[in-house]
Formats: C-alpha cells, structure tokens, sequence
C-alpha cells in the first residue's frame, strides 16, 4: 500500500466513509448505518432509562412536590409555592448551618488533599514496607464510619479520655473536644480531613504513576529545583485528576451526615450543625418535610453550580 | 439521523407502545409490591397479623417478644409476625410503609407516635380492646393514671404496655466518702453536688451529645418538679411561667457550681453510662435498671428518694410506652385479639429480666422476679405515683408532643442551659420561639 494510500484511508477512516465507497454513496450508507444504530443504541438503552427515571427521577419530582407542600411524610398537604424556601433562607438557622457547611467542606476538600498529596508523593520515594504502608493509610477509608467516629468519641469526649487526659499531662489543661463550640467545629473537621485523606492519596498516586519521570529528568538536567518541579510539573500534570478529586470530596463534604451526626449529633448548641444534618432534623425530628426537603433542594442547586465550575476547570486543563 | 418519514412513524409508533408498556408496568408492579406486601392471608380467614416492634432491650428481648407474638393463633386461624424496627429513622419506616399500605397492623413505636398517626387517619381505636380487657379483669390490673392519657375524644388512640420512667440514681459510696445526706430538696442537691464535686464525682449526671435525650428529660423534670411544665392545663405551650424560670435558674445554679460536668452537652448515653460505672456519677436521672445498664450490680447504685422543689412539688417525667393498632389490616377483630393476647404474655418479659422499664399492671410489680429488686420496689411505689407525662400540666397526650420529644428546641435549650450560655429567661424564649415554629405546621 503506498503512502498515498494509506493517508486516504486515514483519512476516509477519520471522515468515517467505508473503503472503496464512494462519498456520495458512502455518505448514504452511513447515514442508514447510523440510524439503524441509533435505534439499536436506543432499544438498548431504554431499560436503563426506565429504570433510571423511576429510581432517580420519581424521587426528585416526589421532592420537588414535597418542597412546594406543606404536610408530613404521610400526607402531602396544600401547595404552598416557595413558601417552605422563604421560610429555609429566612431561618438564622439555616445560615448558621450554612457557615459551618462552608468552613467543614473548605477544611475537608483541601486538609484531604494536602495531606493525601504529601503522603502520595512520600510513597512515590522508596521506603521500606512501602506497601504495607500504605494499606494502614487506607484504613480510615475503609473502616465503617460509625465505627471510627465511635472510636474517635473514646478518644476525645470525656476530660479523661486519651488526647484531653495528653494535653493535660503535658501541662495544657484539660480541652474539651466536644463540648466546646469552636473546639467541636474544628475536632469535626479534623476527624473529616482524617477520614478523607486515603481517598485523596489514592487519586492522587493514580495521576502521578501516569506521569513520565523522563520530565522530571528533562527538568533535572535543566537545573529546575524540586520546588520548581512540583508546581511547574506535577501540580499541572496531576491538574485534572485533582479537580476531579476536589467535585467529589466537595460533593461528599457537603453531603456528609454520619461524621457529624455519630460525633456530634450537630452539637453543642448547633456548633456543629451542617445543612444536610439540619435537613435531617427539620424532617425528621421536627416532622417538617416541607421546610428540609428545600433545604435539600438548595443543598442540590449549590452543588450542581460548584461541580460546573469544577468541570470547567477540568475542560481549561485539558486544553492547555 | 436521516430517517424516512415511513422510519419515523415506525419509530414513533414502537417507542410510543414501548413506552406505553413500561408505563403501565409501573403501576402493576406497584400493585404487585403492594399487595403482596401487605397484610397478607396466612393462616385461616384471619390472616397475618404484621407486629412490628422496636429494639426496647438487649436482642434477648426481641427473641422473647418473637417468641410470644409468633405463638398467638386466634379465631379463624389469625396468625401474628414479628418485625424488629431500628430506632433509626423510624418514623420515616413507618410512615413510608404506612403510606404504601404496607405497614403493620400492630406496632410499638415513639411514645407519641400513635397520636401522630392519628392525625393521619391510619390508627385503629383501641376501645374494643378495652373492653375485652375489662371482661378478663386486665382493665383493674393497670397502675392508676396508666391509661387515661391515651383516651381521646374518638376512643383509646394506644394501649400502654411500658413506662419508661425517669428517676434519680446515686452511688452510695460517694456520697459516704463526700460525707454529705441524701438530697431531699432542691437546696440539698447543690450542697450534695458541691461535696460530690470536692470526691471528683457530679451531682447532676446528664448528657446532651449525639443521641442522648437525657439532658432533655433533665429540664422538663426539674420544670415538673416544680409545679411547671412545657405545656399548660389547656394544653398551650407555657414556658416562660415563673415556676420554669425558676427551675432553670436553678439548674444554671448547678452548672455554674460545677456540679453538672462541662463535657456532659456532648456526652452520649454510652459517656452516661461510662460515668456511672467509673463512680464519677454521684447522682443524676436515668432510666429504670442502671445498675444492669451500666454492668455494675455491686449495689452501690440505688434509686434516690424523689426531691421537693421550693414550693413543695414532687414530680418526675414518665414516657408511657404503647401498643397501636392501625387500619391497615387483615381483620380488625384479629388485630384486637392479638393485642388482647399479646397484653396477657407480657408477665414473661419482666419474668425473664429483660425489661428496662416498669410494666404497666400491678400484678407484674408483685412477681418475684420484679420485686425482689429493692430499686424497682422503690420506684413503683415512690416514683410511679408522682410520675407525670410531657403534657405536664394538662392529662392528655397529642401528636403535639412528638414534636417536643427529641426535637431540635428542645434539644438546643436543654444543651444551652448545660453550657450556661444563657440565662434562664432567654433560653427558654428561644425554646418557646423554637417550639411554635414547629407545632404551627
């Protein structure tokens, strides 16, 4: 096959034209081609949107409708229109809720992530046990959340727990953890980053056993500093995957109601009180559907603009 | 896509009956799911009668609470089920399941849950109950005052099995060792809880971590036990009365002493329990049974004489669990005899030691296994009578007080008055705020 030859039929492949067709001709068989298939795409598919509209799409109308009533979980009661959304966006409680969401999903999102970052490129080195390493990195991720946040009560509620009784042997008084407003908020936060951290570390590791270290090399020999070559060359490389990792740790933090609620139960005085905990609350303690499926809603809507944003940046990543 | 017209109407008409089928299995499966799932036939013309109950105590109990409902076989060969329900999200288990008619026929549940279901139509009145309990001669057998709060203007919404009381504990060897007496008044308990403090131990045990309702059933106690209450007579909510302020000031009085633990707003009743076993607990509310709760029967943990407030009122808060029947079921008159039935076994849960709260019937105070426990001796006959709902004031219990039970208000204010982060009068404004948000819907 000559050069020629082969070009065309790259690029007839490319233009997806059949060998030896025609265009004109070639252009109407891939247009019958493309129908057909499209038709088989679609029978195939149809189950899984059947199914996909009444497992995610029934719920979602069924909240929506839930949002805009007054009445129980029993029974939907009058429309009320935005009513349940004035009410949620008037409520001191609901800012209050959504300050601490803020501060719990910022801390959660980049604590993971420096601290997943560190620990990936410390296993990028050579260390001894490496892989046992970092299996007990791993456990937090894998140990059942109601499990760890038991444990972590043991450690910090009581004044003679472990960590208040060390603060107290080394002279620093006695802090208590969960009791204290500020303290509560930031041990919630710790415990989140805690938990979070080996999911990171593993995204991060994925990207960077992609990288070439020949660039590192390349960029040895060109007298690059290794500060330099982790914002100039792993930081751009591992880009994508970090946003991605960034949208979803966003999404989990900001959906995230059994750490707060098996440590804190959003305590004290409401310190600790996220907006799917307080969404919790308002249905279910407070028997008010109306009011926390809204906040639900708007929990929804700000995550869906977050994760546009992200996906942007993903995009402008790619291209450069 | 290129299509033909002739593909287009072909396409359209498949995916229009395609769709039409799928839509249409919707419902037949829903039907399916429902009917299957609901009260179904089983047995004779009687049917199945789906029992559902909660975790009250260790598994043990469940297995026992199996046992009788799974041996009842009434007229027309009526047969029962059994069905564990998590604490966890019950409400929304039982509503969800109710709404799709396939919820119980008879369950146990939140102490207000009957009450709330009520209000929805889905609970079936308990009066014929009665009436067959007042034929076998269990009517007479209930404690006094046991059974009236559940009587309303259309018939008995529950019968009670249970009564979750709440009572004051101490350790005796604490209060020997702080060599102070036993309170029997409010201005006793700040002088004992100042001598606990000086052994290391706290003279007002409670918790209002994750949840721990016990800091909750603190406040309205020592609201009750001052003649005060949440609600009033008529059944109004009532906070800021002169008897609650002077209760919480009180209580603020503890805390600011040192006789409530700092760390108690975050504690869990594991924390509580941890407290009592560890002898940092010198006195405190807690539920019927501690000493097995917390795995210390050495008999040093002993039921407390109950306490006067400063106008010479004695009361404590008592959660009288219950039975409700619904109207989703297979027979009523099957649902009644189970109930009839089911009230008749409950001897062999307090004969089996498995029990964290009081029955209902006097004849089960008086078996041996029950009475040979000074404790229980001490409630039933110190406490029971001076015991008092959340209606408080008023007698009669509403969905209302679900809304009061465990909810946020309630929960915010008992956990602000335990910081101390407010006075007294705020604190139970901002409860009263909180309170009438959630009651108007």
């Amino acid at each position: 096959m000559s050069s020629t030859t082969a070009q065309s039929g790259l690029s007839r492949a490319r233009r997806g034209v059949a060998p030896g067709g025609s265009g004109t001709g070639a252009g109407k068989r891939k247009s019958k081609l493309s129908a057909q298939t499209t038709r088989t795409f679609f029978w195939l598919l149809l189950p899984s949107v059947v199914l996909l509209v009444l497992i995610h799409g029934y719920p979602l109308i069924y909240a929506a409708v839930q949002a805009t009533h007054d009445g129980n979980l029993l029974q939907t009661g009058n429309f009320v229109g935005g009513e349940n959304f004035a009410t949620v966006l008037t409520s001191p409680a609901f800012w209050k809720a959504a300050q601490f969401t803020l501060w719990f999903t910022i801390v959660g999102v980049f604590g993971s992530w420096l601290v997943g970052l560190g620990l990936a490129l410390l296993l990028r080195t050579r260390i001894p046990g490496a892989g046992t390493f970092k299996v007990l990195l791993l456990l937090p991720w894998v140990v059942p959340i109601v499990v760890s946040s038991t444990a972590w009560n043991w450690l910090v509620a009581t004044p003679d727990s472990l960590i208040p009784s060390l603060f107290r042997n080394l002279g620093m008084g006695t802090p208590l953890f969960l009791a204290d407003p500020n303290l509560a908020s930031i041990t919630v936060m710790v415990f989140k980053v805690w938990v979070s951290f080996p999911f990171m570390m593993m995204m991060i590791s994925a990207a960077l056993a992609s990288v070439d270290t020949t660039v590192y090399e390349a960029a040895s020999m060109d007298g690059a500093s290794r500060w330099q070559q982790f914002t100039q060359i792993t930081l751009p490389l591992i880009a994508r995957s970090t946003y991605i990792s960034w949208i979803l740790m966003t999404i989990f933090c900001v959906n995230d109601f059994p750490t707060i609620y098996l440590l804190t139960g959003g305590g004290p005085v409401n310190a600790t009180t996220s907006l799917v905990v307080l969404a919790y609350r308002t249905v279910f303690q407070d028997f008010a559907t109306g009011p926390g499926v809204a906040i639900a809603f708007l929990m929804t809507m700000t995550l869906v603009v977050i994760s546009v944003i992200l996906y942007r940046q993903i995009r402008k990543s790619s291209v450069e | 896509m290129n299509a033909t017209p002739e593909q287009r109407r072909s396409f359209s008409r498949r995916g229009f009956l395609g769709l039409t089928a799928a839509a249409a299995s919707v419902p037949l499966l829903a039907a399916c799911g429902g009917g299957s799932a609901s009260q179904g036939g089983g047995g004779g013309t009687g049917g199945t009668v789906k029992f559902w109950d909660m975790p009250w105590a260790t598994p043990a109990y469940n297995d026992a609470a199996k046992g009788i409902a799974e041996g009842f076989s009434g007229a027309n060969g009526a047969k029962a089920s059994y069905q564990i329900i998590q604490w966890n999200n019950f409400y929304q288990t039982f509503s969800s399941a109710i709404a799709s008619k396939t919820g119980p026929a008879v369950s146990t549940g939140g102490g207000f849950q009957a009450f709330q279901f009520e209000q929805q139509g889905q609970i079936a009145y308990a009066d014929k109950v009665i009436e067959k309990l007042k034929s076998n001669g269990q009517f007479d057998d209930f404690l006094p005052g046991v059974l009236d709060p559940f009587k309303s203007d259309k018939g008995y919404v529950a019968v009670p099995w249970q009564l979750d009381m709440r009572v004051f504990w101490y350790r005796k060897s604490l209060f020997e060792k702080a060599n102070v007496a036993l309170p029997t008044d409010w201005p006793s308990l700040l002088e004992a809880g100042k001598a606990l403090k000086k052994v290391g131990a706290f003279g007002f045990t409670t918790g209002a971590g994750a949840g721990n309702n016990y800091a909750n059933h603190s406040m309205i106690m020592m609201m009750v036990n001052n003649g005060g209450g949440v609600f009033n007579k008529d059944g109004e909510l009532d906070l800021l009365n002169d008897r609650n302020v002077e209760a919480m000031e009180f209580v603020l009085e503890l805390v600011s002493n040192g006789i409530v633990d700092p760390a108690a707003v975050s504690y869990t009743t594991d924390n509580m329990s941890a407290q009592w076993k560890d002898g940092k607990a010198g006195y405190g509310l807690f539920q019927v049974n501690v000493p097995q709760r917390v795995g210390d029967t050495s008999g040093d943990l002993l039921v407390a004489d109950p306490i006067k407030g400063p106008h010479g009122d004695k009361a404590t808060i008592v959660f009288p669990n219950n039975i409700m029947m619904y109207t989703n079921t297979p027979s009523q008159e099957a649902s009644e005899e189970f109930l009839v039935y089911y009230l008749g076994q409950l001897k062999q849960l307090w004969q089996k030691k498995l029990m964290s709260a009081l029955p209902v019937f006097k004849s089960i105070t008086e078996i041996p296994e029950f009475a040979d426990d000074p404790n229980n001796v001490k409630i039933v006959k110190d406490w029971q009578p001076i015991a008092k709902t959340f209606a408080a004031q008023g007698s009669k219990l509403n969905a209302n007080l679900a809304a009061l039970d465990g909810g946020q208000a309630l929960n915010q204010f008992s956990q602000t008055i335990i910081t101390g982060k407010a006075d007294a009068k705020t604190a139970l404004q901002t409860f009263q705020s909180g309170l009438e948000s959630v009651l108007k819907k």
